[in-house]
């Protein structure tokens, strides 16, 4: 039943996204400046609302596993930071797209691009660490310590553009502006597809916290048989 | 200008959905492995256990 | 009061060790002064070059010889059950914590203090023209080099490849410190003060130490006494 429930809602997201993709292609006119490129946006936007958003997840998860040390937290976050890494890379790799047209480059050591690819590296560390491990609750453990630690490179990341003259545009959303840098349409779009890309992030997280789970079945009946 | 800038854009979008379809079929491969793992230490367990 | 004793303890029992093998401070130094001689013909810098980089140089150096020692910090309590003692005697995880980043404080800012003028007499540089202010951000960036490695220091120090899990976990996590550390170190070397543009490095310095001091205090027990 739960399996049926996650592929139906799997498949409303991705038909939820391919019906934001023919509005945005379709539906909405090239910006003034920037002409179809910044199509992209409706992408690199969303894909780092859901990043972020899974990474804030994991790390008041792992706060939540160091209180109560229930390995379902644990599962949890590590879920979390796989899918929010996924989502990272599309961040990145969009923009560095975006750059290549607008910049006439694919990267630049601009003080947003710089925080957000040291993003990734901590997470992927972090992942790195729990394979250094091979005990269950120590491999919890100290992966939950560093992933609140993690989360302040996410904390920096976001605030980059307001700490510094960056190259990277600006805020447009309007809850961080107050509204009036664009256009209502195209930021109800955004929106409407970053809620796409959230529901499909949320699939992915509970797919990869059952695997997690059968991982931990498996490592058990590896104990027991060593036991017997 | 006119002509890369929505060659770009395509690459951008395909970009984005390619990274996604990565992730699932890596999500697949390893519910497959798992699954393999798990069958076989399960007849492992009701061979010792038989014997 | 207690606390702070016990911090203290800690501390000058880790320093004592430490001075009387000198192994990882020789090792320390001799690195950093090997990295400086390298550079030098790496890139063979002219004088303005070097007043350019002398910050990213320097942090870079203090960072890798760093790690030697922070990587010490708590391997050294491996042999003997010594770290299973610690965590068993009554000193709380956090003073623990605070007497071991004292010790490595206080080794790092030796290396520091040895590699500056070795700095100054192989890349021609004086490096003390704004020697109050200098000592303020080697004060405060190293500070957050030694939180953040001391801090990893117990989280790795159970693993298989320990030596390799340290570096690859702290210096990302670092880079806002370093990046500070860097950009001011270039000015105050250079012999600028500190432009109303760049007390934003100081800020996010300050802030990085407050916030992840505060962090490891509150997580460290976890790590070690879980």
């Amino acid at each position: 039943m739960r399996e049926r429930i996650l592929y139906a809602l799997g498949a409303i997201a991705g038909l939820w996204l391919a019906r934001n993709l023919y509005v945005i292609l379709l539906g909405l006119p090239d910006e003034a400046a920037q002409g179809a490129i910044y199509r992209i946006l409706f992408f690199h936007v969303p894909g780092w609302i859901t990043c972020f958003t899974a990474f804030l997840l994991a790390g008041i998860s792992s706060i939540l596993y160091l209180i109560k040390s229930d390995p379902r937290y644990d599962t949890f976050a590590v879920a979390t930071v796989e899918v929010g890494i996924a989502f990272t890379v599309i961040g990145l790799v969009t923009g560095s797209i975006w750059a290549r047209i607008i910049w006439g480059i694919w990267w630049t050591w601009d003080p947003r691009l710089t925080w957000a690819l040291i993003t990734c590296i901590i997470y992927m560390g972090y992942l790195m660490l729990r394979r250094a491990i091979d005990e269950p609750t120590t491999r919890a453990k100290n992966a939950a310590v560093l992933c609140i630690f993690s989360f302040a490179s996410v904390v920096i990341t976001y605030k980059a553009i307001d700490w510094w003259r960056t190259q990277h545009p600006g805020a447009v959303l309007s809850f961080r502006t107050g509204g009036g840098s664009i256009d209502p349409l195209m930021e109800s779009m955004l929106f409407q597809n970053a809620a796409a890309l959230l529901l499909l992030a949320a699939v992915l997280v509970a797919v990869r916290m059952r695997q997690e789970e059968i991982g931990r079945e498996v490592e058990s009946l590896r104990r027991h048989a060593h036991a017997i | 200008m006119d002509e890369r800038n929505f060659t770009y854009m395509f690459f951008g979008f395909a970009a984005a959905w390619l990274i996604l379809a990565l992730y699932v079929l890596s999500l697949v491969a390893r519910e497959k492995r798992l699954r393999r793992e798990l069958d076989s230490v399960r007849n492992m367990l009701e061979q010792r256990e038989r014997t | 009061m207690l606390f702070l004793r016990q911090t203290a303890t800690i501390a000058l029992k880790d320093l004592r060790s430490e001075f009387r093998t000198k192994e990882s401070l020789n090792a320390a130094i001799s690195f950093a002064v090997v990295i400086l001689v390298l550079f030098s013909f790496a890139v063979d810098p002219t004088a303005d070059q070097i007043r350019e980089i002398s910050g990213g140089l320097l942090w870079l150096v203090f960072a890798f010889a760093g790690a030697l020692i922070l990587n010490r910090s708590f391997a050294r309590e491996l042999g003997n059950d010594c770290l299973d003692a610690l965590v068993a005697s009554p000193v709380p995880g956090a003073a623990l914590f605070l007497g071991k980043a004292s010790a490595n404080y206080v080794l790092l800012l030796i290396v520091e203090l040895v590699s500056l003028p070795i700095f100054g007499v192989l890349y021609n540089m004086r490096w003390t023209r704004q020697p109050l202010m200098l000592a303020a951000v080697l004060a405060l960036a190293t500070w957050a080099v030694t939180v953040i490695g001391t801090v990893f220091s117990a989280l790795t120090v159970n693993l298989r490849l320990r030596e390799l899990m340290l570096p690859t976990l702290i210096y990302p996590m670092m880079i806002p410190a370093l990046m500070a550390a860097m950009r001011l170190t270039t000015l105050l070397i250079a012999g600028e003060g500190i432009a109303a543009d760049d007390w934003i490095w100081v800020r996010l310095l300050i802030g990085f130490d407050v916030i992840f001091t505060s962090l490891a205090v509150t997580l460290v027990e976890v790590v070690l006494v879980g």
